[in-house]
């Protein structure tokens, strides 16, 4: 994690800005707040629909310092990190035409294609993937599946995201932990033991309860 | 095809997470082109993951990040869809199967049905990216039983064809089981005819005597 705020004193923007080459002279006039789901499947949208660059610079101020974060939270150098976020966007840009904002929310689609970089990001470095149960001489990698997710696996969109969001807010903080933990760590399991003050046996019924809480809530409000 | 028996919560969530070895990441892939149930699931925990990827304190990029992303993008020319395999490719140079081949199973390498004892079958399957990954399939002839066993770490398994039954359930098409070092079983296929399964082991199966142990071996569990 060191090294995060070496370069705070360089206003990226503006560096942006000067180069000679790009045709994407000045990043949009978006808000300094989150922009909205909305606005977010709009952006990406019209990157996959026209090439859009103003719209993936947008895009790309919003999500690659947010997928640095999560490749750093994984343990990553912050060099490794930005090679991947960078990595990310290009894979963004490849594979928009192929995003539909009625079926997955733009975060949604962008999480799936970053995890999945993520996993091979992995294999390359010679990391392997926490197992459900360690074992030293195991030396399972992952694979490298299609990072886009398929139509059948965005039914709900803008809305799905909506009642995850509402939903995860609603869950007692404990279980909020135990969800963040398994998605932003390379190990969860440990680390969500090391956190907890559990026992590494006692975890995985953790996270069942946590899913399980979750999975209340969001049939709650979609039946 | 009514599929009984999904993978758990768990187990969904280290797939979604990206957590999952190649192995299991294989089975579950197989299962979910099969199991809309769990499509949907996997929909909504892909929506926690963008929900928290977007919570994620944002970390400060260099300067020239954006402008380096657009030089990649023009090098790499027009926006297309590339990496798109064929649907139907992969097919050969695998063993006949009484389904198609899953389309997840496309870029694995399985190599000629190979006798582990009477009436049943066994399989290597090397995933392209992981090839120390233990992925196999079992075709086991209807009434067979394997031997008695019970396993280090976890093993998981998604039914193909046919159906078995080891006592805690039966188990069809379809169908995904989990099994750990809690479980010791003696999965027995049904009357009807042979079961295919696909099955990815963390660990080793431990077998209950030694011809067993001897054909575990022959396996390379």
């Amino acid at each position: 994690m060191t090294g995060l705020r070496q370069s705070s004193d360089i206003d990226p923007a503006r560096h942006r800005a000067r180069a000679p080459y790009l045709s994407v002279a000045m990043l949009p006039d978006i808000p300094e707040h989150a922009p909205s789901p909305e606005l977010l499947s709009q952006l990406l949208a019209s990157v996959g629909a026209n090439a859009d660059r103003q719209a993936f610079a947008a895009l790309f101020k919003h999500f690659a310092p947010r997928i640095k974060s999560y490749l750093m939270r994984s343990g990553s150098s912050e060099s490794q990190a930005e090679e991947f976020a960078q990595e990310a966007m290009v894979s963004v840009w490849k594979k928009a035409a192929g995003f539909d904002p009625a079926e997955a929310a733009a975060s949604t689609w962008i999480f799936a294609i970053a995890r999945n970089l993520r996993i091979d990001h992995f294999r390359r470095l010679g990391n392997r993937m926490e197992q459900l149960a360690c074992d030293p001489h195991d030396e399972t990698l992952a694979d490298g599946a299609d990072p886009a997710p398929t139509p059948e696996q965005q039914l709900f969109g803008l809305e799905c995201e909506r009642a995850v969001r509402s939903a995860m807010a609603a869950l007692p903080p404990e279980q909020q932990l135990v969800l963040r933990l398994s998605f932003y760590e390379e190990h969860p399991h440990a680390r969500i033991a090391t956190e907890l003050g559990l026992p590494l046996g006692t975890v995985k019924s953790r996270v069942r309860l946590a899913l399980n809480q979750l999975r209340r809530r969001l049939d709650g409000m979609q039946s | 095809m009514m599929i009984r028996h999904h993978p758990d919560d768990a187990l969904m969530l280290a797939y979604a997470a990206g957590t999952l070895g190649a192995g299991h990441r294989l089975l579950l892939d197989v299962h979910l082109e099969g199991c809309a149930v769990c499509r949907q699931h996997l929909a909504r925990l892909n929506a926690v993951g963008g929900m928290l990827l977007e919570e994620l304190a944002p970390a400060e990029l260099s300067p020239h990040a954006l402008e380096r992303v657009l030089a990649r993008i023009d090098n790499a020319g027009p926006a297309a869809a590339e990496d798109v395999p064929g649907p139907s490719n992969g097919v050969r140079g695998k063993p006949w199967l009484p389904v198609p081949w899953p389309a997840a199973m496309a870029a694995c390498d399985v190599g000629p049905w190979r006798w582990m004892g009477p009436g049943m079958y066994w399989n290597r399957v090397i995933l392209p990216d992981a090839p120390q990954a233990k992925v196999f399939m079992l075709r086991i002839g209807a009434g067979r039983m394997l031997p008695q066993h019970t396993h280090s770490q976890s093993e998981l398994t998604q039914v193909l064809w046919g159906a078995f039954d080891d006592g805690r359930s039966e188990f069809r098409a379809g169908d995904f089981d989990e099994t750990d070092g809690t479980v010791r079983h003696q999965p027995t296929v049904q009357a009807g005819g042979d079961c295919i399964c696909l099955a990815s082991v963390e660990g080793t199966l431990r077998f209950d005597g030694w011809l067993a142990r001897l054909m575990g071996a022959s396996i390379g569990m």
